[in-house]
C-alpha cells in the first residue's frame, strides 16, 4: 500500500514540460538567429556577386570544358574551417547542455522513493488500459494525484504504439515485449488553477491500424486527499462501473487542457 | 544479340541496354511516381483541411500515407536521382556505359514492375497500412491481414533485388571504367555523391533486403519473427533503421552532388576546399552507419547507448557544416547566373539549411522526446529529403538540352520555382508551427486548424507548380529552340563536350585525361594485337570535341561491335514480377494439413490464381535466366582506365565482390536477428532443435565442395575438359548430397519431432522460425548456386571455358561464400 506523502516542489524539481521549454526556447533562439545570418548572408552575396552583364574581374579564371580539377584544398580554405570551426562550436555546446538536463529528465527528481506511485500503462488497439499498484485497472482515463511523483511503466499487449501527452511533455513507445519508462508530477497549484482537477490529453504518437487517429485518452489530476478517497474505493470496484463513466468524460474531450508551461508555474 | 532499333519504335525502349536510354526511362517513370505519391499527399491533404473531416476511413487513411511514403521514398527519390546517375555519371567518367548494360536495363525493369505490383496491391484488398516505416508487429499479417499488405511489402523486396543490381553496377563502373587520367580525387562532385551514394547503398539496402526477407517469410510462409515478444518489434526497429538512416543520406546525396555541380556551373568559380567537400562526404557515408539508433531514442534502449548515439549523431551534422560552408563560399567572387537551373539548386540550398537546424533540435534527446512522433519530425524530414529533391528538378531542366538538344522556356522554369518554393514552404513550414499534431492522425488539436490548412493550400501550389514544367518540358521539346552541345558558360564536365543528344557510344575517340584535359584519343593497332596508347602528340586528339559529326566510332581494334540490345532484363523482370505477384496470395490460396509425413500431407488449394503465376513467374525467371546466359553480349572492356583502388582485378570478378559484400549484410541481418531474438529470450534458455550429427557431415560435404570447385578452376586453366566436367560435376553431387541431408533432417524434424516453422514443442515458437528460414535462405543460395553449377557444366559439356576459366572463378568465389556463411551456422544452430 503506498503511503503518500506531500512533497514540496522545491527549486530542483522540475516538470518535464519545464525543462524541455527551457531547452525548446534556448534551440529556437539560436537556431532563429544562426538561421538569419546564414541565409541573409548567403541571400546579400549571391545579389552581390551575379552576373550582370559587365566585364569579369581581372582576377575571374573562367572554368573551360573537360579541364581536370586543380588545387584541391582550393581558395578561401581557411575561411572555410573557421566558419565550420564555429558552427561545431555552437552545435556541440548546444548538446553538452540539453545532455545535463536529459540526465535529469532521465531519472526523474529524487524522492527518496517515498511515496512515488507506479503505474502500467498497456497501449492495445485503440486505447490505454492503466493498473495501479493494488490491481486495480481502468481504461482510457488515469486518475493521480497532485503533488506527487508518478511512474510509469509502459507496455503493449498488441502492436507498437506511443503513450504520449503533449501538454505534459511525456512520451513513451508501448511496445510489445518490452517496458519502457516516465514520470510526471503536476502541482496542486496548477490543479487548483484548472478548478480542482486538471486534465490533460493522451495521445498515441505511433501508427497503430485504423483506430490511431482517435486513440486518445486522459490524464486526472485530483488533489491528494481526493485522490487517497478515490484510490481507496477502488480496491473492490468492477472495472466496468469505471471505463462506463470514463467514457462519459471523454465524449466531450477538453482537447487543449492547459498550456504547457503551466505544469509547474 | 540484336541491333538497336531506332528511339521512334516502341521495341527500341523494351531492349534497350544503352545508359543514356536507361536514365531516360528512369526519368519518366520516376516522374510519374512523382505524381502518383503526389495524389496520395494531396488525398491526405484534403483530410488535414478539417480537424474532423473523414474524407477518407481511417484505414483508406492509414493507405494513403503509407503508400505516399513509401513511394516518394523508394519509387521516386532514389529513382529520380539515378536517372542522372545513369545519363551523366558515364559520361563524366568518360566511360562508353555502364559495367554491366543488362544488368542495369535488369534494375529499371524491376524498379518499373515492382511499382506496378505496388500499385496493383491497391487492389488487392487494400495496400499495406503500417506507415513506410512498417513497425512490427503491425506489419504481420495478424494485424494487416490483406494481402495487399504483402503484396506492397513484396513490391519493396524486388525493388531492392533491383537496385542491388544497380549498386554494384555503378560502383563495378566507377571504380573500373574511368578515363585514362581520371584519378578518384578528379572525378566530378556529381560523381563522387553517386560515388559514396553507391557504397552506402551496397550495406544499407542489403541490410533492408535481409529484414524485408524476414518479414515476407513471416507473411508468405508464417514464420513468427515479428510478433515474437522476445524482441520482435524492436528487432525490426534495428534492422529498418540501420536501413533507415543510410537512406536519409542515399537520397540526399545524390541532390548534394548537382548542388556542388550547378553551383560551380552557374557562378563560373570551382568548388572551395573540393578535397575536404570530398573527405566531409566520404566521412559522413561511414558516420551513417553509426547513428541508427536516435530514432529509437524512446524505446528502452539504454541510457549509454542513447548517449553514445546523440554523439555520433552530432558528429555526423559537423561535416555537412562544411559542405554547406563550402556551397556558400563558392558563389562569392563568382559571376552568379539566375538560370532555373541554379534558382532551384540554390533553393535546395535554403531549404537543407532549414532542415539542418531543425535536425539539430531532435539531436538533443530531451527534445526528440517531445518531437517523436510529431509533425516536427515530417516537417524536417521533409525539408531535407525533399529540400534535397529540389535540386534534382533543377537538374531535370541544367541536363534536358543535353538529353534533347532542345532548351527549355526560362520563364515558364522560373515560373515554376517560384510556385515551388512557396508551395513547398507553406506546406512544410506550417508543419513546424502545427508540431504537436501526432503524425499520422487526421484528428486533430482544431487550434492547429490554420496552419494546416495553410498546408493544405501549400501542397496543392507545389502540386500544380509541376504542371508548368510538364507543360514547359513537353512544349520544348516538340519546339524549342537547339541547345548546342554546351549551353552554358561555365560548364566543366565531360557530358558537354559531345553532341546533344550524345552518339550511341557516347565519344568520337576514346577519352582521355593523361595530358591534364580532356584530350580525345585514336588507338593504335600494330598486327591485329592488342591497341597501344597514342603518342603524347595523339595524331587524332581532338581538342573540346569541336570535332565529333561522325558518331562512327574508330577503334579499329574492336573487331567485335559491342551490343546495345537484349529482350532478357525485360523478361527476367516481367517474370519476377508476375512470380512475386503470385506470391503475394500464396498464403491466402494455399492450407496445409498436418500429417506423419510429406508424401500424406493434404494440401488445399482454395484459389488457383496465385500458385499458378507463382509458378509462371518462376519458370519465366528461370527461363529468362538460361537465355541471357547463353545470349551473346558484348560490353566491350576499358583498355585503359584508372582503377584506384581496384587495380588490376578483372570487371566481373569486382562486380561479384561487390555483389558478395552486400550478400554478406544480408545473412548479416539473418544472423544478428537470431543472435538479438535469442539474446532477449535468454541465451542460455535455448538447446539446438537438432542432433548435431547431419549438421556436422554437411559441414564436412559443404567444405569439400568447395575443394572441388577449385579443382574445377586447376582442370579449366590446363584446358582439361575432362577434368573440368568431372570436378564440376563432383561439386554438384555433393551439392545435391547436402540438400537431401537438409531435406531428412527438416523431413524428421516436421514430421517425427513435431516443430514446424511457427510450432515447436521444444521452446518459443520463434526458435523454430529463426532455424528454418536462416537455414532455408542458405539453401536456397545453395539451390541458386547449384543452378548456375549446372549451367556452367552444360557449357563445359559443349566445350566452352577452355580459353577462359573467368567464370569457373566467380562460381567458384560465389561457392566459397556460401560455404564459409555455412561454417557461421552450424555453431549457431548445431553446436550451441
Amino acid at each position: 500500500m503506498i503511503d503518500p506523502i506531500t512533497l514540496q516542489q522545491g527549486t530542483d524539481w522540475r516538470a518535464q514540460a519545464e525543462v524541455f521549454d527551457e531547452i525548446f526556447f534556448v534551440f529556437l533562439t539560436l537556431g532563429t538567429i544562426v538561421g538569419i545570418i546564414v541565409v541573409s548572408y548567403t541571400l546579400w552575396n549571391v545579389y552581390k556577386y551575379r552576373d550582370d552583364g559587365g566585364e569579369p574581374d581581372e582576377d575571374f579564371d573562367a572554368p573551360v570544358v573537360g579541364e581536370l580539377p586543380t588545387g584541391q584544398g582550393g581558395p578561401k580554405a581557411k575561411k572555410l574551417f573557421l566558419s565550420f570551426g564555429l558552427s561545431a562550436i555552437v552545435v556541440i555546446s548546444l548538446v553538452v547542455y540539453s545532455y545535463g538536463l536529459l540526465l535529469y529528465v532521465e531519472d526523474g527528481p529524487d524522492t527518496g522513493d517515498e511515496g512515488d506511485i507506479e503505474i502500467t500503462v498497456e497501449g492495445y488497439q485503440f486505447g490505454w488500459e492503466y493498473i495501479y499498484p493494488n490491481d486495480h485497472s481502468q481504461q482510457n482515463e488515469l486518475v493521480v494525484p497532485a503533488d506527487q511523483r508518478i511512474d510509469l511503466k509502459i507496455t503493449s499487449r498488441d502492436v507498437w504504439h506511443n503513450f504520449g501527452s503533449s501538454d505534459l511533455r511525456i512520451k513513451s513507445d508501448a511496445i510489445p515485449g518490452e517496458t519502457s519508462e516516465t514520470w510526471f508530477s503536476v502541482s496542486s497549484e496548477e490543479v487548483e488553477e484548472q478548478g480542482g482537477e486538471a486534465t490533460y490529453l493522451v495521445e498515441c504518437f505511433e501508427l497503430c491500424g485504423s483506430g490511431h487517429s482517435a486513440m486518445k485518452g486522459q490524464i486526472t489530476v485530483v488533489p491528494q486527499d481526493e485522490w487517497e478517497e478515490w484510490y481507496a474505493d477502488t480496491g473492490n470496484d468492477s472495472e466496468t462501473e469505471n471505463s462506463s463513466s470514463v467514457e462519459g468524460d471523454l465524449a466531450t474531450p477538453n482537447l487543449k487542457a492547459s498550456a504547457a508551461g503551466g505544469v509547474s508555474t | 544479340m540484336s541491333e538497336l532499333p531506332p528511339t521512334t519504335s516502341v521495341r527500341r525502349w523494351l531492349v534497350t541496354t544503352n545508359h543514356k536510354d536507361i536514365g531516360i526511362l528512369y526519368l519518366i517513370t520516376a516522374l510519374f511516381f512523382l505524381l502518383f505519391g503526389g495524389v496520395l499527399a494531396l488525398l491526405i491533404r484534403l483530410q488535414l483541411w478539417d480537424p474532423t473531416s473523414q474524407i477518407l476511413s481511417g484505414l483508406a487513411y492509414n493507405e494513403a500515407v503509407t503508400a505516399h511514403g513509401m513511394i516518394m521514398v523508394f519509387w521516386f527519390l532514389s529513382p529520380f536521382a539515378f536517372a542522372f546517375g545513369n545519363y551523366v555519371v558515364p559520361l563524366q567518367i568518360g566511360a562508353d556505359d555502364l559495367a554491366f548494360p543488362r544488368l542495369n536495363a535488369v534494375s529499371y525493369w524491376l524498379y518499373l514492375f515492382s511499382g506496378v505490383l505496388l500499385a496493383i496491391s491497391f487492389f488487392q484488398g487494400g495496400t499495406l497500412t503500417a506507415g513506410w516505416t512498417m513497425y512490427a508487429p503491425l506489419n504481420v499479417p495478424m494485424y494487416t491481414p490483406s494481402i495487399g499488405s504483402t503484396g506492397a511489402i513484396l513490391a519493396l523486396t524486388m525493388f531492392i533485388v533491383g537496385v542491388t543490381a544497380s549498386t554494384v553496377n555503378f560502383l563495378t563502373s566507377i571504380h573500373h571504367s574511368r578515363a585514362e587520367g581520371m584519378g578518384i580525387m578528379d572525378m566530378p562532385l556529381f560523381t563522387w555523391s553517386i560515388l559514396a551514394t553507391v557504397w552506402m547503398m551496397l550495406f544499407a539496402f542489403a541490410a533492408l533486403l535481409g529484414a524485408l526477407l524476414i518479414l515476407g517469410s513471416d507473411r508468405v510462409l508464417g514464420s513468427v519473427y515479428f510478433s515474437a515478444t522476445e524482441g520482435g518489434s524492436l528487432l525490426w526497429g534495428h534492422l529498418w533503421w540501420f536501413f533507415g538512416h543510410p537512406e536519409v543520406y542515399i537520397v540526399f546525396f545524390p541532390a548534394l552532388g548537382v548542388m556542388l555541380e550547378l553551383f560551380q556551373t552557374f557562378s563560373g568559380r570551382r568548388i572551395v576546399g573540393r578535397k575536404w567537400v570530398i573527405i566531409a562526404i566520404c566521412l559522413i557515408a561511414v558516420q551513417s552507419f553509426l547513428v541508427w539508433m536516435h530514432h529509437m531514442f524512446l524505446t528502452t534502449i539504454n541510457l549509454e547507448i542513447k548517449t553514445l548515439m546523440m554523439a555520433t549523431t552530432i558528429g555526423i551534422s559537423l561535416p555537412f557544416d562544411l559542405i554547406v560552408f563550402s556551397l556558400i563560399y563558392t558563389l562569392m567572387k563568382g559571376r552568379i547566373q539566375f538560370t532555373t537551373p541554379f534558382l532551384f539548386a540554390f533553393g535546395a540550398l535554403l531549404l537543407f539549411i532549414l532542415g539542418g537546424i531543425t535536425g539539430v533540435f531532435l539531436g538533443a534527446i530531451v527534445l526528440d522526446y517531445e518531437f517523436r512522433g510529431t509533425y516536427w519530425v515530417v516537417a524536417h524530414f521533409h525539408y531535407v529529403m525533399f529540400g534535397g529533391a529540389t535540386a534534382l528538378v533543377g537538374a531535370i531542366y541544367y541536363w534536358f538540352p543535353k538529353m534533347t538538344g532542345k532548351m527549355y522556356d526560362e520563364f515558364l522554369g522560373k515560373l515554376h520555382f517560384a510556385a515551388f518554393f512557396i508551395g513547398f514552404n507553406a506546406v512544410y513550414f506550417s508543419m513546424f508551427l502545427a508540431w504537436e499534431t501526432p503524425r499520422r492522425v487526421f484528428e486533430y488539436d482544431p487550434a492547429l486548424q490554420i496552419f494546416h490548412q495553410v498546408g493544405t493550400v501549400g501542397a496543392f501550389i507545389l502540386g500544380f507548380s509541376f504542371l508548368i514544367m510538364f507543360y514547359n518540358l513537353a512544349k520544348s521539346f516538340v519546339s524549342g529552340p537547339d541547345a548546342g552541345e554546351n549551353p552554358w558558360d561555365y560548364s566543366r564536365t565531360a557530358e558537354w563536350a559531345v553532341s546533344s543528344p550524345p552518339p550511341l557510344e557516347n565519344w568520337p575517340n576514346r577519352p582521355s585525361y593523361a595530358s591534364g584535359k580532356l584530350e580525345f584519343v585514336k588507338d593504335y593497332v600494330p598486327d591485329g594485337g592488342p591497341a597501344v596508347r597514342a603518342d603524347e602528340d595523339g595524331n587524332a586528339a581532338t581538342d573540346g570535341g569541336d570535332n565529333h559529326a561522325d558518331h562512327i566510332r574508330e577503334y579499329a581494334h574492336w573487331d567485335e561491335h559491342p551490343s546495345h540490345a537484349s529482350i532478357w532484363p525485360f523478361s527476367l523482370s516481367l517474370a519476377t514480377g508476375i512470380m512475386f505477384l503470385g506470391l503475394s496470395g500464396f498464403n491466402d490460396s494455399i492450407s496445409i494439413g498436418a500429417a506423419d509425413s510429406l508424401a500424406t500431407t493434404p494440401v488445399t488449394i482454395s484459389n488457383p490464381v496465385y500458385p499458378v503465376l507463382a509458378v509462371i513467374g518462376l519458370l519465366g525467371v528461370v527461363y529468362s535466366g538460361v537465355k541471357w546466359g547463353l545470349e551473346d553480349f558484348y560490353a566491350p572492356p576499358t583498355e585503359f582506365a584508372e582503377r584506384w583502388p581496384f587495380n588490376g582485378v578483372e570487371k566481373v570478378k569486382l562486380g561479384m565482390w561487390f555483389f558478395l559484400a552486400s550478400d554478406v549484410l544480408v545473412f548479416g541481418a539473418f544472423i544478428s536477428a537470431a543472435v538479438f531474438i535469442r539474446y532477449n529470450a535468454g541465451w542460455q534458455e535455448w538447446a539446438p532443435l537438432t542432433e548435431s550429427l547431419p549438421g556436422l557431415v554437411n559441414t564436412f560435404v559443404l567444405l569439400t565442395s568447395s575443394f572441388t570447385v577449385i579443382l574445377a578452376l586447376v582442370a579449366a586453366h590446363r584446358n582439361s575438359r575432362k577434368g573440368l566436367l568431372a570436378s564440376l560435376g563432383t561439386t554438384i553431387v555433393l551439392g545435391l548430397t547436402f540438400l537431401a541431408i537438409k531435406m531428412w533432417e527438416w523431413h524428421h524434424e516436421i514430421y517425427d519431432v513435431g516443430v514446424t516453422i511457427a510450432e515447436n514443442s521444444h521452446g518459443p515458437p520463434i526458435q523454430a522460425s529463426i532455424y528454418y528460414v536462416t537455414t532455408g535462405l542458405h539453401g536456397v543460395h545453395v539451390v541458386g548456386g547449384l543452378l548456375i553449377a549446372g549451367f556452367l557444366f552444360y557449357r563445359a559439356y559443349h566445350g566452352a571455358y577452355m580459353n577462359d576459366d573467368r567464370p569457373i572463378e566467380y562460381f567458384g568465389l560465389y561457392w566459397h561464400f556460401v560455404d564459409i556463411v555455412w561454417v557461421f551456422l552450424f555453431p549457431l544452430f548445431y553446436l550451441f
